[in-house]
């Protein structure tokens, strides 16, 4: 839909603008440019946008593929993940709604100029990136709910095999207002503006289609890289690093096997997607920070500052714990977050799942605690294999003292889409021939 | 007093580089007709209202408590059709409609005055005790309201941006069921919201029919789409069912709607040339 030299073009004129106000600042209000005219350069205004990066501004993510961005790609620091109701009477109206995501998603994920309108109307877009619209690393990555495939007649045998609705585990004390939903989407960007201002355009331009039913906005602390250029796993709000076991997703064949859905069980337009566990994960952070060091260790089974397994406090997080040397947990306790998750035996592999996370901090809550927890998002081919059957098997975990599940939802993340082609376009075309 | 405001805008037009197909040359002239219309028919709302309030009140304060309930949903009518021209009278609008959370002490807070300070002594206490200085205040501030609007010059841009307006009233507040929270007869507002915002509609729509076929097919579907959710609430004395029993499903549908419905309608003023 984007044709490559008007793309290039804007890319351009992208860099160029994001290259200005690196240098200058912004001036905002025209009041300020005759006070500030002559010393705006060198002397910096309080007001000033702070210095941004027109490297980073600038960076993007294909949208176009085999595959949906938003899940092999390296996580940004800012994501938002939101939860919609889907209003939509017939397969028609469900085909134009995912054009029209498409659409918008593809345009908001490569940047390129708002187009102007008459100023009598409300202008197209909500301005709050300015005329020209920073990629900035931004992903959309969309996904749909049982609920969406349970309503209606013209779905009706192409539900994902694993698909279901979240039920309560053990420790949960779901909020209704924070679970389920027809469909999800999952914004992944630098910075935090970048997602907030491509929800607000889908909100905009799909009101027809989509109601907005419950959202959290997370974010990940950034570290600077090593020499070589890498970072180790981000932390979550407890202070230690999450993700350490996460399946290498740069290995292919590896990724196709734990995260990309496939098998004959499984419809076939559905191949090439991928189950997206939803959880948001309170943290309990005062209690938490009043734990003793060695008891917050020996419930997460790592070394807090490295990240390193207990039995090899030395080594790095990515090493891997011996439990056949450790049989009855003298080191690494057998009811330990990593020990319990995965307990690295030939049959646990069959329960691997990439997870995408993000910390998020909503706030106070009515007790004067600290509103704040995990956004815990992952990634599997299979979703009973994959988290379920994980969750299932932490269950009871001392960690449990410090965590509650609030909120979340299961989700089909589509198959990518082929340049001309729209996202859910197999989905469409099943239920036309159905 | 219109025609300085029709004048206006046409100079503005002039001077705007802006001009597309949809605007007629003069759209000043065409709008002389809808307003005058539409000022009549809020004429014949305020003068509705007046009546209603009066029958309302009155029962408030011969302490007849269910004959004032029957009465609270189908005196509000009147009000919730009319609201953006009711609202460009800030302080009445907060003394007749405002709800307990516009206030710091919710409920108990001594300015919390109105339909809905009312509403929460029929519901919530059962009785009509302490409201008949609300009664007063209430009937009071509508023949006050009923007499500067009658005195008021419509400015174009404010009727014509009305409709959306009325849209933006039922998404912000009416579809989360927060407006009449004692009562439950929410549906009454959203009726009277939307039948609102199809008059303002309604009367501007021949202006605009012809250059905007597409525009006018998917806002007439839309509201129709709203009349026939709203259809399955009707209660068999004309009114509506309590706000509760409204689906989760008919929920979203409203809601899509009403977004969908605000977003066209807010273009209404561009389309007739009003800035």
């Amino acid at each position: 839909m984007n044709d490559q030299g008007r793309l290039s073009t804007t890319r351009r004129t992208l860099l160029r603008q994001i290259g200005l106000g690196a240098l200058g600042g912004t001036i905002a209000g025209s009041i300020g440019i005759h006070a500030r005219a002559q010393d705006a350069k060198t002397a910096p205004q309080v007001v000033d946008a702070p210095p941004g990066h027109a490297e980073t501004a600038a960076q993007h993510v294909p949208f176009h593929g085999r595959h949906q961005a938003g899940i092999l790609t390296p996580r940004p620091a800012s994501g938002i993940f939101a939860a919609f109701d889907v209003v939509v009477a017939s397969l028609d109206d469900f085909e134009r709604m995912l054009r029209l995501l498409t659409e918008r998603a593809a345009f908001l994920t490569q940047g390129g100029e708002v187009p102007a309108r008459d100023p009598k109307l409300p202008p197209a877009d909500s301005g709050l990136l300015g005329p020209v619209i920073a990629p900035d690393n931004l992903t959309i990555t969309l996904g749909l709910g049982a609920s969406l495939f349970d309503r209606h007649d013209w779905l009706a045998g192409l539900k994902p095999a694993r698909l279901q609705r979240m039920v309560q585990f053990p420790n949960d004390a779901l909020d209704p207002a924070l679970c389920h939903g027809d469909l999800s989407l999952q914004f992944c960007a630098n910075l935090p503006d970048t997602n907030i201002h491509a929800l607000r355009d889908i909100v905009k331009n799909l009101s027809e289609f989509l109601v907005l039913r419950w959202m959290i906005e997370g974010s990940v602390p950034p570290v600077p890289p090593a020499p070589d250029g890498s970072t180790p796993s981000a932390r979550n709000f407890l202070g230690f690093r999450d993700g350490s076991a996460n399946p290498d997703a740069n290995d292919a064949a590896l990724m196709e096997r734990v995260v990309w859905t496939h098998g004959p069980d499984e419809p076939e337009w559905a191949h090439g997607g991928s189950y997206q566990a939803v959880r948001v994960i309170r943290n309990f952070v005062e209690r938490w920070d009043r734990a003793p060091l060695a008891e917050q260790e020996r419930i997460f089974g790592r070394t807090k500052m490295t990240g390193a397994p207990l039995d090899a406090p030395r080594a790095s997080e990515y090493d891997v714990p011996d439990y056949a040397a450790d049989p009855d947990g003298a080191t690494t306790p057998p009811d330990s977050h990593i020990r319990l998750a995965n307990p690295r035996t030939p049959k646990s592999e069959r329960n691997l799942m990439l997870r995408r996370p993000f910390n998020y901090s909503r706030g106070v809550l009515r007790n004067g605690q600290l509103d704040q927890g995990l956004l815990f998002i992952a990634y599997q081919a299979d979703l009973e294999a994959g988290f379920i059957a994980v969750q299932n098997q932490l269950n009871g975990e001392p960690l449990e003292e410090y965590i509650k599940p609030v909120g979340g939802g299961y989700f089909f993340a589509l198959p990518g889409a082929a340049v001309g082609d729209y996202l859910g376009a197999s989905l469409v075309n099943a239920a036309r021939r159905s | 007093m219109v025609g300085h405001y029709l004048k206006t805008t046409a100079l503005a037009l002039a001077l705007g580089g802006w001009a597309t197909g949809a605007m007629a040359a003069d759209p000043s002239l065409d709008l002389v007709e809808p307003l005058a219309e539409y000022k009549l028919y809020v004429a014949e709302n305020t003068a509705k209202l007046v009546e209603d309030t009066t029958a309302f009140t009155d029962a408030v304060k011969a302490g007849d408590v269910e004959k004032a309930k029957s009465l609270f949903a189908p005196t509000r009518t009147s009000y919730e059709k009319i609201e953006p021209i009711a609202e460009l009278f800030s302080d009445l609008d907060v003394s007749i409609d405002a709800r307990a959370d516009d206030y710091e002490q919710a409920e108990q807070d001594p300015d919390f005055t109105g339909f809905h300070r009312i509403e929460y002594g029929l519901w919530e206490q059962g009785s009509t005790e302490g409201l008949a200085e609300y009664a007063d205040k209430l009937l009071a501030d509508v023949k006050e309201l009923d007499a500067r609007i009658n005195g008021l010059t419509f400015p174009p841009e404010v009727v014509v941006g009305g409709a959306a307006v009325l849209m933006e009233e039922v998404a912000a507040t009416k579809i989360s069921g927060e407006e009449d929270r004692y009562s439950r007869t929410d549906l009454w507002d959203f009726d009277a919201n939307f039948e609102g915002a199809e008059k303002i509609y309604e009367l501007l729509r021949p202006l605009i029919a012809d250059d905007e076929a597409d525009f006018t097919a998917k806002v007439d579907g839309n509201f129709a789409a709203v009349d026939e959710v709203l259809e399955k609430y009707r209660s068999a004395d004309g009114g509506f069912v309590s706000y509760e029993e409204l689906t989760d499903t008919d929920r979203n549908a409203l809601s899509a709607k009403v977004n969908t419905l605000a977003e066209d309608l807010a273009t209404l003023r561009g389309k007739l040339g009003l800035g």
